[in-house]
């Protein structure tokens, strides 16, 4: 009788011994780079011959926001656009405008990204030295015509911006 | 009052991937991994570059990967050994659909370093 209340017991013990067995969760953290489209952009049409993303103008700048995991390892590129992917046929030239600015920052030391940024042409980039989360503005403006008199002709536009992360 | 937000990402690692002698001789391979959280995204593009931006040839199971949201997608880029010293950057880029309503687009390219 003994011997089957110790088996019994010894059981009951090696099963609740596996009931408290621990279940790891692993991870871990690469140098890496995000890149989330946050707020994709759209035209506003404020008069016949412009489009423009800018809020006074019925539209909306893209935000993007980067990621880095670790600090100093990669560089942005920001290149807003400078010709339509998609328009329905023009037959005058559109002059493009455009900038990428820093909008927000998940560390203080990001503000200096905004003076250290180097701009050439429409591409603008910046040093990522620390990590953390950085919110880019990217606008947009196409101006149709060489005098501001000439309407675009109706129909749907589309310009791409690229945002672009590079290993340094 | 609670704002729903979803996030739009495009991710690859490693930052700095190493290349080793593959089955083929004469081939060196390296492994890398995408990331897409871009819901109007299924598409990227791989490109294999000089330090100035020239392409170098390359092979892996595709060039245009189709890769599902949320879905991480690892894939290997095998280069010859002789173009081997001029790799520099590793690039995925997103590729938009013709046809999409957003009148301003982001196209997204992110690049790994070989060092």
């Amino acid at each position: 009788m003994y011997f089957k209340i110790i088996t019994g017991l010894a059981f009951a013990l090696s099963a609740s011994v596996a009931w408290a067995v621990n279940s790891p969760i692993n991870g871990s953290v690469q140098a890496n780079c995000s890149i989330y489209t946050t707020t994709p952009g759209q035209y506003g049409n404020p008069s016949p011959w412009k489009l423009s993303t800018a809020s006074a103008d019925g539209g909306v700048d893209t935000i993007i926001r980067v990621d880095i995991a670790a600090a100093d390892y990669y560089k942005t590129k920001f290149t807003h656009p400078n010709s339509f992917s998609s328009s329905p046929t023009l037959n005058d030239a559109v002059a493009w405008t455009g900038s990428t600015v820093v909008s927000s920052h998940s560390v203080a030391g990001m503000s200096a990204y905004e003076a250290a940024k180097v701009v050439v042409n429409n591409t603008t980039t910046f040093n990522m030295t620390l990590a953390g989360s950085t919110w880019f503005k990217v606008a947009s403006t196409a101006s149709y015509g060489s005098a501001d008199n000439t309407a675009l002709p109706a129909g749907n536009y589309v310009a791409m911006a690229v945002a672009e992360c590079i290993a340094k | 009052m609670l704002l729903g937000f979803q996030a739009q990402a495009h991710e690859m690692t490693p930052a700095y991937p190493k290349f080793k002698q593959s089955y083929i001789d004469g081939v060196s391979v390296t492994k890398m991994s995408l990331f897409n959280r871009r819901s109007e995204v299924s598409y990227y593009e791989i490109g294999v570059f000089t330090a100035d931006w020239k392409e170098i040839p390359f092979a892996s199971t595709q060039k245009v990967i189709k890769v599902r949201y949320t879905k991480r997608y690892p894939f290997e880029v095998y280069v010859r050994n002789g173009d081997l010293e001029n790799v520099q950057y590793i690039c995925t880029i997103s590729k938009i659909l013709k046809g999409a309503e957003q009148t301003s687009q982001i196209a997204t390219r992110i690049c790994s370093k070989v060092k």
